[in-house]
């Protein structure tokens, strides 16, 4: 899921704990903080720290003076030589081409299992917008080619397209049956989005407030903590990627249940605007002296299940014999554009 | 003269005066209307007294227009408000793709259907529901406050660290960004704490002590930034068609009204940080939506707080708009509201068809000088508007600003981050703390 998201669903699950709302009226905003502090947490562990110490062992570096798609090529099928030759898991940087101070040369990587081979395409320059630079797009018109010692299987369709900013890391990882399955930003999702080490998280802050202030803060921090760095995980669980639940205690990622792609639109506003609801609820319940008086299912019935009916009622109607066409998505690639193009 | 034409003429002129005015870069629409209210004051008790029914909606048509036109600055001259920011870069990618028509027509599209959700949507719900959510929320702002900052700084990520081997060189140039966001952000508020609480602007435009620095932090480093670096526009072509349909609009309505619901409602937050929320929340790929759905966050940002004052049982005051009238008028009851209600639809129609006029005026000038000049043109506008409401010490302001507005754009990192100067003093002032914190400035 977006960022956003997961932010507004630490906020709604922390708002659950009545002494956040008794510590909010009191002018302390702490545990709501924590909530969407947490709730955001796994991907900020991810994209703020952990890539920067992440190891390759290729560094697929084309030099920008002279771009040439056919290095890439070799340089691809050189990792995936030394991943099925030494039957080991090996990580690729795919690194990006930085032309000027506005300018990039964008690349594809494509694999084509038929024939064995991998195939790399110089695109235009485009400037840090993404936006191609007129003029440049048929710069190099050829496919690269190189031969693969393997097959290299993709469940997932992420595009392997570098063009802004950091390029992307895949992990080839060996297979019984002799292929290599990739993996897309094989740091992503690994031990920071874990259950336990959401519930260590919350234990180490809930022993440092025990010490500071006592017994009642610190399992209130803990259930906070613990809470809301939880429901990203269970969140992200409801995509394509997955994520290690239980690290350390297991190693790989849990593929997800594929409901949604993290960047779709319509789950994420749903969880957004689900979560200011509860929210909305929680707060009317810590509320201590309300003239108006509404029941949760009122208010799901007035908040969320009358416009959503108007809503589908509208597009319904205005997509009427029309081929609507929803941009497809992809998790880590979600994720990873989404990373690059915050501003 | 009956009421209705007198009502007519006044949102026609606010409209059409603050559509014009939109354009200037640097000026905001508050300005005009701050030095307005002093006159309508000094007015009152005498013969010349401006009868409710004359101010009122031209107010109205001023705040309406200025939403909806001042995407024209921020889009084709680079020089944004704090509330077209999320504009400016999409907008200057259809600028530099010769479709800056494009990008203002589509935000336009965005601020009209922004009117016809606030009209025939929000307000007939408004009377029923938000003083219910208000009794509920009341007690709670401030920490809605301190979320949004979490948000806004968390949400940044590293622009850099990418090449190189794994380690602590790698993670130092990628925090180089974040860094400098963490920067701006607590600059802006400290100089917020200076100008809220101890403000060297004249008392007599003491409602305008934020005006330059907002300058500063936002229009005066993109202009700067378009003089050093703008790369020549390329001809603008007028297109047929925005390529939008009804579906585009309702999505673009669905992420923008969320964005702007949220700014308009909660005190001091923004037109930028209901942008930014607009654009996380619905996580929309469609780049139409995004802008449209700017234009709408926009509009119910600005059209929408000013609305809140109205609204039968609420008494809510929210937006730099709202507190001016405030002085002058107390609402009263459901023909206030409707009277708004009607000049905001009016007043909608009126400056979407300004619209298209004025940037083909815009896209002229763009078309017939170098952008370079443009920029220094539209600086120097900005700079005698600071001086001619603030004076030399509002100058001084705005070069303060503008050193602490130049760090996101020398490190690339974010912009929204000056919106500390807001954020910071006042989310610390409503948890009670932020009288500690101006003692130890020494401001009190």
């Amino acid at each position: 899921m977006k960022g956003f998201s997961h932010f507004m669903s630490g906020v709604a699950v922390a708002s659950f704990g009545p002494w956040a709302i008794d510590a909010a009226l009191n002018g302390n905003p702490l545990f709501f903080v924590l909530g969407g502090a947490c709730g955001i947490l796994p991907d900020t562990l991810d994209f703020k720290f952990y890539r920067f110490f992440y190891e390759h062992d290729v560094y697929v570096t084309p030099d920008p003076k002279n771009p040439d798609p056919q290095y890439v090529a070799d340089e691809y099928a050189r990792a995936v030589a030394l991943a099925v030759d030494e039957k080991r898991y090996v990580r690729v940087k795919l690194v990006s081409i930085r032309l000027g101070a506005d300018f990039w040369q964008q690349y594809s990587v494509k694999i084509d299992n038929e024939k064995l081979e991998v195939l790399v395409k110089f695109g235009p320059v485009v400037n840090t917008g993404q936006v191609p630079v007129e003029g440049t797009e048929n710069r190099y018109p050829t496919v690269a080619r190189a031969k693969l010692k393997a097959k290299v299987i993709q469940t997932y369709d992420a595009g392997m397209k570098v063009d802004i900013f950091d390029g992307p890391t895949i992990g080839l990882k060996p297979m019984e049956n002799g292929d290599l399955d990739l993996e897309f930003l094989p740091w992503h999702r690994e031990w920071s989005h874990s259950l336990t080490i959401g519930a260590m998280l919350g234990a180490l802050v809930g022993a440092g407030v025990w010490l500071a202030a006592g017994w009642t803060p610190a399992w209130q921090s803990f259930v906070t903590i613990a809470a809301c760095y939880g429901v990203h995980v269970v969140e992200d669980q409801l995509g394509h990627m997955g994520s290690n639940i239980f690290y350390p205690i297991t190693k790989l990622r849990t593929p997800g249940l594929h409901w949604m792609h993290s960047g779709d639109g319509l789950p994420n506003f749903l969880t957004v605007w689900i979560c200011c609801l509860l929210i909305f609820w929680n707060l009317y319940r810590g509320q201590p002296a309300m003239t108006y008086h509404f029941g949760f299912v009122h208010l799901m019935m007035v908040g969320l299940v009358i416009p959503g009916l108007v809503f589908g009622a509208l597009r319904w109607l205005l997509n009427r014999g029309q081929k609507v066409v929803v941009a497809k998505g992809d998790d880590a690639d979600d994720e990873w554009n989404d990373s690059k193009a915050a501003g | 003269m009956s009421a209705f034409w007198m009502v007519l003429l006044s949102v026609t002129a606010g409209t059409v005066i603050s559509s014009v005015l939109a354009c200037l870069p640097g000026l905001h629409i508050y300005n005009v209307m701050g030095a307005l209210v002093l006159g309508i004051l000094a007015l009152e008790g005498t013969a010349h007294a401006v009868p409710a029914d004359v101010y009122l909606p031209a107010f109205t048509g001023m705040v309406v227009g200025w939403s909806m036109l001042n995407t024209i600055p921020a889009v084709l001259l680079g020089t944004p408000d704090e509330s077209a920011m999320f504009t400016v870069l999409p907008g200057q990618k259809y600028l530099m793709a010769g479709r800056g028509f494009e990008g203002t027509m589509i935000t336009a599209v965005g601020g009209l259907a922004g009117a016809f959700f606030l009209v025939c949507v929000m307000a007939p719900l408004a009377p029923r529901y938000l003083p219910v959510s208000q009794q509920v929320l009341k007690g709670h702002m401030h920490w809605v406050l301190w979320v949004i900052i979490t948000f806004m700084l968390m949400s940044e990520w590293p622009k850099g660290g990418n090449r190189g081997p794994a380690g602590w060189a790698k993670f130092y140039d990628a925090w180089k960004t974040l860094l400098a966001g963490l920067a701006t952000f607590v600059l802006a508020g400290l100089l917020g704490f200076i100008l809220l609480t101890r403000s060297p602007v004249n008392h007599e435009v003491a409602f305008q002590n934020i005006m330059p620095a907002f300058v500063g932090l936002f229009a005066i480093p993109w202009c700067l930034l378009n003089m050093i670096s703008a790369a020549g526009v390329p001809p603008q072509r007028i297109a047929k068609s925005l390529e939008i349909n009804g579906d585009v609009i309702l999505r673009s309505v669905w992420s923008g009204g969320l964005g702007g619901g949220i700014a308009a409602y909660f005190p001091v937050v923004t037109g930028g940080v209901g942008g930014m929320l607009a654009g996380h929340a619905t996580a929309q790929r469609d780049e139409r939506i995004f802008i449209m759905g700017q234009g709408v966050s926009k509009f119910i940002y600005y059209v929408g707080a000013f609305m809140l004052m109205f609204v039968p049982g609420l008494n809510l005051t929210r937006g730099g708009g709202a507190w001016m009238v405030k002085a002058l008028y107390t609402p009263m009851g459901v023909a206030d509201y409707y009277l708004v209600l009607g000049s905001i639809a009016i007043a909608a129609g009126l400056s979407y068809l300004m619209m298209e006029p004025l940037t083909k005026l815009t896209l002229k000038f763009i078309d017939r000088f170098n952008y370079r000049h443009v920029s220094t043109f539209a600086l120097g506008i900005i700079l005698i508007m600071v001086y001619a409401v603030t004076g030399w010490v509002g100058l001084f302001i705005a070069t303060v600003a503008t050193g602490i507005g130049l760090l996101p754009v020398l490190f690339g990192s974010r912009r929204l981050n000056c919106l500390g100067i807001l954020l910071l003093p006042i989310a610390c002032n409503m948890s009670g703390f932020g009288e500690t914190i101006t003692g130890w400035l020494g401001l009190t």
